[in-house]
């Protein structure tokens, strides 16, 4: 049951493709759990499309439509090309994640994670949590999964920006409430939480990051340092 | 309009939707379904007449902070190119062609700004903006009744709530950046926008 949703901010952003890539990552993997605001999202792209008709026309050049169909004559070997690869390269990656693992990702985090989550490669953070930075060519954010041992929890941590957790599997809890996969939980900046792992399942979130979050513990902001070296370090290596 | 949607969900869908008045089927369908089994070039140019200028209308307000008008022609081009490479994809169940064709300018829109900002990119646009999202058969049903809906319920917007949404949807302007451009709050904004979501009977946080 999911309980947790983008609000009306989020949805309209990115039903007009105005979202930060990162955001619009988070809330199309949400979108594929909740047929609730996967209605929500038809709905405002019917009002664009509808304000679509409604525009006042602009006249196209008068050879506009002549240049297309020379394109289409010419490039219709080399244009369809691309597509195939893709579409094949689609196919292999649901394949790999299909043999690797029974998780279910949304296709947006499938394609980010190269199909299997094995692949990633993971930062070990204490007992309970281990991290891998995504990368989605949105500088304004991190983005990475989180994987959270089954009854493990994590550090309290300060939000200096805001942060979105989307749950691809199991649950957690907080002093808020208790999430459940799907849910799309939204944590501004000056917020404290310290989530926890549900007992019985390992949780795997995807978290979108305005900003790194400050631990407050003082083993974790002696930490911190640390592990923004390894992160960072991390995502050179892989840029 | 062939045999096999000629059935009772299929005329109950035409007479909830319809892009003219109810019961009316979408006239671009028949275009749109000989572009994609015969490659029919006439009936390609009749959906190029009329949807390439609309198309160039809605890139030129949606690139303006971005580049020169003259890339909206170019532009056109690519979404008229898309719609005859994938009108076989193309589902009269899932959405008028209007819609279908509306999104595929919008994901070319926000295709060519990450493209202008940078190259290295690791995710396609439609692995997040998907073409297909396939709502279940009796959320689609209220779906096509919405908006059909929302078609007459557009008009009767106060000035106020109507800009924000011209702002949002065919300017392409985050809530942020209308904030920035009225100078209003953004929490005002983001309450015009659910007023006027709402008296489309889009309730959306609640």
């Amino acid at each position: 049951m999911i309980s947790y949703h983008p609000d009306s901010r989020y949805l309209t952003d990115f039903a007009t493709a105005n979202l930060p890539l990162a955001e619009a990552v988070c809330v199309s993997a949400h979108l594929e759990f909740c047929g609730k605001c996967r209605t929500h999202v038809q709905q405002l792209t019917d009002v664009g499309s509808h304000m679509f008709t409604r525009l006042q026309p602009e006249a196209v050049s008068e050879d506009s439509f002549a240049a297309l169909m020379a394109r289409v004559s010419a490039g219709a070997q080399q244009e369809r090309a691309p597509a195939v690869t893709v579409a094949a390269e689609v196919a292999a990656d649901e394949a790999a994640e299909a043999a690797q693992s029974h998780v279910f990702l949304p296709r947006a985090v499938r394609r980010l994670v190269s199909g299997s989550l094995d692949k990633l490669r993971w930062v070990q953070l204490g007992k309970a949590l281990r991290v891998a930075p995504l990368r989605v060519s949105d500088e304004s954010r991190d983005t990475a999964i989180y994987d959270i041992r089954a009854g493990g929890r994590m550090p309290e941590h300060e939000h200096r920006g805001d942060e979105i957790t989307v749950l691809l599997q199991g649950s957690f809890s907080d002093a808020d409430g208790s999430y459940s996969r799907g849910d799309f939980v939204v944590r501004h900046a000056g917020e404290t939480h310290q989530p926890t792992a549900t007992m019985d399942k390992d949780c795997l979130c995807l978290v979108c990051l305005e900003r790194p979050v400050r631990p407050r513990g003082l083993l974790y902001r002696l930490l911190e340092p640390l592990v923004n070296y390894r992160l960072q370090r991390l995502n050179r290596s892989m840029a | 309009m062939s045999s096999s949607e000629d059935n009772n969900a299929g005329s109950l869908r035409k007479a909830l939707a319809g892009a003219g008045p109810l019961g009316q089927p979408d006239p671009w369908e028949a275009c749109i379904r000989k572009v994609a089994q015969q490659q029919d070039r006439e009936e390609f140019k009749k959906l190029f007449d009329h949807y390439a200028p609309m198309i160039k209308a809605f890139l030129t307000k949606g690139i303006s902070s971005y580049a020169d008008r003259s890339l909206a022609e170019e532009m056109t081009q690519e979404v008229m190119f898309k719609v005859w490479n994938k009108a076989d994809s193309f589902n009269p169940a899932k959405a008028s062609v209007n819609t279908w064709i509306f999104t595929i300018a919008r994901n070319t829109r926000i295709d060519f700004i990450r493209r202008n900002g940078r190259a290295d990119r690791t995710i396609d646009i439609e692995d997040i903006w998907h073409e297909a999202d396939s709502p279940e058969p009796v959320v689609e049903l209220q779906q096509r009744r919405v908006e059909t809906m929302i078609r007459h319920a557009m008009t009767t917007l106060p000035e106020e709530q109507a800009l924000v949404l011209e702002k949002a949807f065919m300017e392409s302007k985050s809530h942020n950046e209308i904030a920035e451009e009225l100078a209003l709050p953004l929490g005002t904004v983001k309450s015009r926008i659910r007023l006027a979501l709402s008296k489309l009977q889009i309730l959306i946080d609640r």
